[in-house]
């Protein structure tokens, strides 16, 4: 029943478009401490690379820091052992063998970080430092690519419940005729949450399994409807939706003072609207004609003195077709 | 073009955190009318503007706007910072004008990204 | 760069009666649709490119004695203002380019923004 609001297909799409930027997005959000392993196998200096051979060995590992008295001052890595086996020198001191100096990241850098110099050198792990340059932990590329897997596995999951939850909603409850209704009532002059409402029924809508298009094209219509109620309305006004897997219906009404002309109204460019409203970037006359351009269906009553009624449909595409562009002329 | 060449290019402040620079704009648009922004951009857009009041961030979400740009070194209050924060859309402050700022943008090889209105 | 020459190389629609636009050398460009920025911020003979088609552009204009307006993406002034615009004499230029694309042409011509460039 509602395969025209959520067709499988398309909506994989769209989620692995999201995914591959939202990659890119926790690459910024996600610290290197978060990914690390902080339990590090450690070398000092004088160790024999015996040894390290040995505890590469045990512990499966192909590198670990070198530290003296607490201090990192080097990193000593598989190749280093392959270097000292081809002298068959096992016998000597890690000091000898070791990369000093090395390059560290900080637990508190993003994990774009350690991968620009993972990118840049050809590292195969660097050691983490807290900001007094103190060992912390140690990373890998695999450890950056398996935080980043979780991440969005933990984000896709929380989102992906909501929308299955939602989506399935029109399946999973049978009626006649099944619809969802969302009302929000709109100040006066609340300017500071001015497009709350709006921005509430296009997530719901894409929550819903509506496409990217008839999301956008139903926010952009409910928003200047709900910055009508707050610029032109004596008491503000009632923003009610209603979902149903074929259309949605939006209605809008307010309480005073009305439109003297609605044709004249309906213009591009006429505008009531005070000076103070045009610098805040509203108010130009283009928000009717605005609407109408976004939905399918568009009427509006008004009579002076008592109030407004704008109703407005989107239509939504029947079973497995593609989403309208909006580009098309939907009036 | 990358975010962070604009923002090179205007000499920007990134004003919220968490920002990815490597996004993709696919091109610009001046306004200060939220109704033009709203009529005519299309998604993906660098938005230039003269305004900082929340309803840029509004408007921004709804017309799928992916960074806004501040033009004349506006400061924005809290509420517009906080809202762009929730809403993960980046501000960015440069201190050119309206004008210099879409010159040089446009110069550098950003498209526009407004569709006339004559042309529906 | 003459006026005449940016109406030209612009393709822009002269809206008011004809003077001799090759009189007019703007001193730089100015973009905004707010007014109270133009009042700010614009600077005597700037061409000031703007969406909006309201009778009070023309009043901001002739006080601060700008160039010309170029409104762009279409939008016709009504009577009123082109009356005030001949009255006042300002010229009205208009295209229906986005006000982005009218810029970065004005840009490419070398008509800049002095105030703000370093």
């Amino acid at each position: 029943m509602s395969d025209n609001l959520l067709s499988a297909s398309r909506v994989i799409t769209d989620k692995v478009a999201e995914n591959i930027s939202r990659v890119e997005e926790l690459a910024y959000e996600i610290r290197v401490r978060e990914v690390m392993t902080s339990q590090v196998i450690t070398m000092h200096p004088n160790d024999a690379m015996q040894t390290v051979l040995e505890t590469f060995r045990q512990a499966r590992i192909s590198g670990a820091p070198v530290l003296e008295e607490g201090n990192l001052i080097g990193l000593i890595s598989i190749e280093d052992l392959i270097r000292c086996l081809l002298k068959q020198d096992l016998a000597a001191p890690v000091h000898q063998y070791m990369t000093p100096h090395p390059v560290v990241v900080k637990g508190d850098d993003s994990v774009v970080e350690a991968l620009k110099v993972f990118v840049s050198k050809k590292y195969g792990r660097l050691p983490v430092v807290d900001s007094n340059g103190h060992l912390i932990g140690i990373i890998t590329k695999g450890d950056i690519t398996r935080g980043l897997l979780r991440a969005l596995e933990r984000d896709y999951q929380s989102e992906e419940v909501r929308r299955y939850r939602a989506s399935h909603l029109f399946e999973d409850i049978e009626s006649e005729r099944t619809s969802l209704i969302l009302r929000y009532n709109i100040k006066q002059g609340d300017f500071e949450h001015g497009g709350e409402a709006s921005a509430k029924i296009k997530r719901a809508l894409l929550r819903l399994g509506a496409s990217p298009q008839i999301a956008r094209r139903c926010g952009i219509a409910v928003y200047e409807a709900e910055m009508n109620l707050i610029i032109h309305t004596t008491e503000g006004g009632v923003i009610r939706a209603e979902i149903e897997p074929h259309q949605i219906s939006i209605d809008v009404y307010d309480y005073g003072p009305g439109i003297r002309d609605v044709e004249l109204a309906m213009q591009p460019g006429y505008s009531t609207a005070s000076e103070k409203v045009r610098e805040m970037g509203f108010g130009a006359g283009m928000g009717l004609v605005n609407i109408k351009r976004c939905v399918d269906w568009m009427k509006l009553e008004s009579e002076w003195g008592k109030g407004t009624r704008l109703r407005m449909k989107i239509y939504l595409p029947p079973p497995h077709t593609h989403t309208k562009g909006e580009n098309s002329n939907p009036t | 073009m990358e975010l962070k060449r604009a923002i090179e290019i205007l000499d920007g402040e990134v004003l919220t955190t968490s920002v990815n620079l490597n996004r993709q704009v696919k091109g610009g648009v001046g306004a200060d009318l939220m109704s033009d922004v709203l009529s005519s951009t299309q998604p993906e857009a660098l938005l230039l503007t003269g305004l900082c009041n929340p309803q840029v961030v509004r408007t921004a979400v709804m017309a799928d706007v992916t960074a806004i740009v501040l033009v004349r070194g506006k400061q924005p209050p809290n509420e517009t910072l906080q809202l762009a924060e929730n809403e993960g859309i980046p501000l960015i402050s440069t201190r050119y004008g309206m004008f210099e700022a879409c010159g040089r943008l446009y110069q550098a090889g950003l498209p526009c990204l407004e569709r006339p209105v004559s042309s529906e | 760069m003459r006026l005449d020459q940016i109406v030209n190389a612009l393709q822009l629609s002269v809206l008011t009666h004809p003077i001799d636009l090759s009189e007019v050398e703007p001193t730089g460009g100015y973009a905004s649709d707010l007014l109270s920025c133009v009042m700010s911020g614009a600077q005597r003979g700037n061409l000031w490119v703007t969406l909006q088609s309201h009778l009070n552009i023309v009043a901001v204009a002739a006080l601060l004695d700008l160039a010309a307006i170029i409104i762009t993406e279409g939008a016709q002034p009504d009577v009123a203002t082109l009356e005030k615009a001949e009255q006042e004499g300002v010229i009205l230029l208009s295209t229906p380019l986005p006000t982005y694309t009218v810029i970065g042409r004005l840009w490419e011509l070398g008509v800049r923004n002095p105030e703000t460039t370093p």
